[in-house]
């Protein structure tokens, strides 16, 4: 794929943004919404990760059309 | 002599208010203002059905009752205005689907102001769920009490309007700008990615309801780019329509912060109503 270094920015900021307004959400103060900010956007990766990692594995196997 | 009560218990407020609000809020979202009758404010609840259900019905009016023929024959069903705005006005998106459904079984143009009409009957639905917040905490606030602090339904519904607005008004000035930065910022963006084709509902149904929610931007945005002819592949066209959805769908976590702050401080600062004037027999 050629593009997979535009598809996995796009990734990364549609993730920041989600994770961003998440930590919003469930902190009233600011300050510690920011703090929580990297740990959060690297657990969204890690389960986008191992969620995209179960979807390969499924079309590889049992999900297959070959 | 108004009085400050401050510091008043959320639950002790829901045991002394003027009804239940969930009840209050479920009825509005049913019929437009019915929670407000319910909470003995029947001219206020009439003045906002008047207002909800006419613009539902201008836009009945002028898109000729088509909005969900915008979806393709394999999206259609009887729960399909359910992920649509229009839900948040329960009665009318009832009354339409009976009334008007899909459509005739034969194609036919659509009307000239059909994009126009479809935006009035979305809005009627947000705004109805900003009544419905209203509602809510009416039903919490004591008899013979009003609250200082704006309604958290004005709140949530400036926040729709202008993202970020919400929480400007609550003094919450640093968290509007970065809610307005990354729900206007990821709208932009998908327009640019999409190159505008996000920006039309017969399009995209779905993921314009989304991207309705981000209020005042994707409305610019649709009125100066949207509808576009599409004579060419558009290679980033996913990543722009999910971007402008998502962002409108974040708006929603935007609203309930706004909501719940804005409920919370609107039961600390209540006040007696001022004692009505009695006239003096001469």
């Amino acid at each position: 794929m050629n593009d997979l270094g535009v598809h996995s920015a796009l990734f990364a900021l549609i993730g920041l943004g989600i994770v961003a307004m998440a930590a919003f959400y469930t902190e009233s103060d600011n300050a510690a919404a920011f703090r929580g900010l990297p740990r959060r956007f690297g657990m969204f990766c890690l389960g986008c990760g191992i969620l995209a990692l179960l979807l390969i594995v499924a079309e590889r196997t049992v999900a297959s059309i070959h | 002599m108004a009085s400050e009560i401050g510091r008043t218990n959320g639950a002790s407020a829901a045991r002394s208010g003027r009804g239940d609000p969930n009840v209050a809020a479920i009825l509005t979202w049913v019929i437009p203002g019915a929670g407000h009758v319910y909470l003995g404010a029947p001219i206020f609840g009439i003045v906002a059905f008047l207002c909800v259900t006419g613009l539902y019905l201008l836009g009945i009016r002028l898109s000729d009752g088509m909005a969900f023929e915008f979806l393709q024959t394999d999206l259609r069903s009887m729960i399909a205005p359910v992920l649509a705005p229009e839900v948040g006005n329960l009665s009318a998106v009832v009354w339409h689907m009976k009334s008007y459904g899909f459509g005739l079984p034969f194609p036919r143009p659509w009307p000239e102001h059909i994009d126009l009409g479809t935006f009035l009957t979305a809005c009627s639905g947000l705004l109805n769920a900003c009544l419905a917040c209203k509602a809510h905490f009416d039903a919490r606030v004591p008899a013979g009490m009003h609250s200082t602090k704006p309604s958290p339904g004005l709140l949530v519904l400036a926040g729709w309007i202008v993202p970020g607005l919400g929480h400007w008004l609550q003094g919450r000035r640093l968290r509007g700008v970065i809610v307005f930065a990354i729900v206007a910022g990821f709208v932009i963006l998908g327009t640019i990615l999409a190159d505008g084709a996000n920006l039309d509902r017969e399009r995209h149904f779905y993921y314009w309801s989304g991207q309705f929610l981000a209020g005042a931007p994707s409305w610019i945005l649709e009125a100066l780019h949207g509808h576009a002819f599409v004579n060419a592949d558009i290679p980033y066209v996913d990543a722009g329509l999910a971007f402008g959805a998502v962002g409108g769908l974040l708006n929603i976590l935007a609203w309930l912060d706004v909501f719940s702050v804005a409920e919370r401080e609107g039961l600390e600062h209540l006040v007696e109503d001022p004692a009505p004037v009695r006239e003096v027999a001469a």
